[in-house]
């Protein structure tokens, strides 16, 4: 494993305890837990993105579709099987990890750029989307049906905890649990392996890099994060219909959120997600208008900005530490 | 058992559909293949066309006028956005160029359906009714013969232009090679700038074709790219023939799934026929 994993893990224990503190100024306010919740699944879903096209290229533009299938599955599995939905997660997880696999190595194997790519999963989603409202029997299409599993409210009573609070510690758990898989791929052999494809993938092949596996572990990891989050997405919006995992309501926001955070760096989809979430607070106030602010703020962002800010902060202490070589500043970054 | 005479209205409305798809498609092929620009808000440009038409319907205007002067009108701003957005994203190389180019059309269908939405919440279908044309026991719906007419001469008049005229020939040339279509005199931003103007009138009109036949709202106009997309990369996004057979092979896909199974699986099986084809198909991995 390589060395800068160390400082990596540094950052990921200092964003875990800022993180743990942050739901104690709104203790008792629902909205702003249910807001840290989104806070903290986009982010989850844009480390995954991090994992499939960050660093080994796959443009996933399905996220939200696998978030539904995690989502749905986990809640179908859980009815049909009579079983409480913390055992029917893993195989939601497992079920859209496949799914990213087989994508990846289909990919993988016909050499999709990275365009091909896009549309191909684009299609997945679609394919999703329009099979979540059509089955209407299955998964009650336009519809809906309230997401009540994940009982917390034994812990609830026992702790005396509100259940959006400790929804949240899960989110985190979940998320500092990702974050340390992406490490862990990233700064493994895995990772070598990985940077090496971005760059030239014959070139990568020709010195013993096997393609295709790589490409589909990232996308097995990826897909299999996205659909555990997925679930607890439904969760924390307490009600499932079709349009929850749509294209725009999820994948726009993720890619967001992974290019202004900085692509490639371990905190940056935290900090992309509490902004971007941040922004669409501040947007809230003209609702008739937020989309169409969000959309000029997406395009001056991808224009102007598209390094991300961890990557902008890095710079901007680096000029700091020339002009000020004595001191030492150490805010975490990617 | 279905009858030869359901069969061929069947089929003429699937090929009214394909060539609407093929219009799309196109509009995606011509940019990209100029410019490795991947136009995400063509289907939004096809909608404002729609939009504009109505309003100057509903304000006394003749159906072929207001549709001329929609188009002209996404022109003039296909134009501007040329100008102006692209012309940053014009800045960067590669495959830089690439996810700059998705992720900058992709905030500009983003906001322009948030922008529009304050002012054209509703959905649109242009009063074109040409009636139902009998020959024997066959019965056509006039409109799906119109929309073939209308889309063949369009899809004609591109295919010469782009074949036998100066401009058609400096596009071709940038198609193949860009440096050395620079070292024969061609000017690849004016090129690309009258291609992309090109592309959002075609897209209008293929708007307007869609909204003889179904209703059109803000939200068709992802819907719209995305088809616009599928098409392309099922034809090998680089050629305009391959294009045009996509389209037709996918509009009688789902046309004929339509008739025989329902609309909701027709939508599925169309995603699983151009995931198939993509599966497949060679050339499209040489993007």
């Amino acid at each position: 494993m390589k060395s800068e994993i160390h400082p990596e893990l540094r950052k990921v224990g200092f964003i875990t305890a800022l993180l743990t503190f942050a739901p104690l100024p709104f203790l008792g306010n629902t909205y702003y837990q249910g807001l840290l919740q989104h806070v903290l699944i986009i982010a989850l879903f844009a480390v995954a993105l991090n994992i499939a096209f960050g660093h080994t290229d796959q443009l996933f533009l399905f996220t939200g579709g696998l978030a539904g299938i995690g989502a749905y599955a986990t809640a179908l599995l859980a009815d049909s099987l009579g079983i409480t939905a913390w055992a029917t997660l893993p195989i939601a997880g497992l079920l859209t990890g496949l799914v990213g696999l087989v994508t990846s190595w289909i990919a993988a194997k016909r050499q999709f750029t990275v365009i091909l790519i896009a549309i191909f999963t684009l299609t997945f989603q679609l394919l999703f989307t329009e099979t979540f409202s059509g089955a209407r029997d299955i998964t009650g299409g336009s519809t809906g049906f309230p997401y009540e599993y994940f009982s917390l409210d034994v812990i609830s009573d026992f702790t005396r905890i509100s259940e959006d609070v400790l929804l949240y510690y899960i989110l985190l758990v979940a998320l500092v649990a990702t974050l340390l898989i992406y490490l862990v791929l990233v700064y493994s052999k895995s990772g070598l392996a990985f940077d090496a494809i971005r760059e030239d993938e014959t070139a990568a092949e020709s010195i013993g890099i096997n393609v295709v596996r790589n490409k589909v572990i990232a996308g097995f990891v990826a897909a299999a994060i996205i659909g555990v989050g997925g679930a607890f997405y439904a969760r924390s919006a307490s009600y499932i219909t079709p349009p929850l995992f749509s294209f725009v309501t999820v994948d726009v926001v993720v890619l967001v959120v992974l290019i202004v955070g900085g692509l490639r760096t371990t905190l940056g989809p935290i900090v992309g997600s509490i902004l971007i979430v941040g922004v669409e607070q501040l947007l809230a106030g003209a609702p008739n208008w937020r989309g169409a602010l969000f959309g000029a703020l997406l395009i001056f962002l991808f224009l102007y900005f598209r390094n991300g800010v961890v990557v902008a902060l890095q710079e901007r202490m680096a000029q700091l530490r020339e002009f000020f070589p004595e001191q030492e500043y150490n805010i975490g970054g990617g | 058992m279905v009858s030869t005479s359901t069969l061929v209205a069947v089929s003429i409305d699937a090929l009214a559909f394909g060539f609407v798809l093929a219009l799309l498609g196109t509009t995606v092929t011509l940019v990209f293949g100029l410019g490795e620009l991947l136009n995400l808000a063509i289907g939004m440009f096809a909608v404002i066309a729609v939009i504009l038409t109505t309003v100057m319907v509903d304000h006394g205007v003749g159906l072929v006028g207001a549709s001329v002067a929609s188009l002209v009108g996404v022109a003039a701003f296909g134009f501007v956005v040329d100008r102006t957005l692209l012309s940053l994203v014009y800045r960067s190389e590669g495959e830089e160029r690439i996810l700059v180019g998705i992720f900058t059309t992709l905030g500009l269908i983003v906001f322009l359906k948030g922008a529009l939405g304050n002012f054209f919440p509703s959905s649109y279908t242009l009063p074109i009714d040409v009636g139902n044309i009998a020959i024997g026991d066959t019965v056509l719906i006039g409109n799906s013969v119109l929309i073939i007419v209308l889309s063949t001469l369009t899809l004609g008049v591109l295919l010469i232009l782009l074949q036998v005229t100066y401009f058609g020939k400096a596009t071709r040339t940038l198609f193949q090679d860009e440096v050395g279509a620079r070292l024969v005199g061609i000017e690849p931003r004016r090129v690309r700038t009258l291609i992309f103007v090109l592309s959002v009138v075609v897209a209008g009109l293929a708007g307007l074709l869609f909204a003889a036949t179904s209703s059109v709202s803000l939200s068709s106009g992802f819907e719209l790219t995305v088809l616009a997309l599928i098409v392309s990369i099922v034809g090998g996004v680089r050629s305009i023939r391959g294009t045009i057979t996509a389209g037709v092979l996918l509009g009688f896909v789902n046309q004929y799934a339509n008739f025989f199974i329902g609309s909701y699986v027709a939508t599925i099986i169309l995603y699983i026929t151009a995931i198939a084809v993509l599966h497949v198909r060679e050339e499209v991995t040489s993007i």
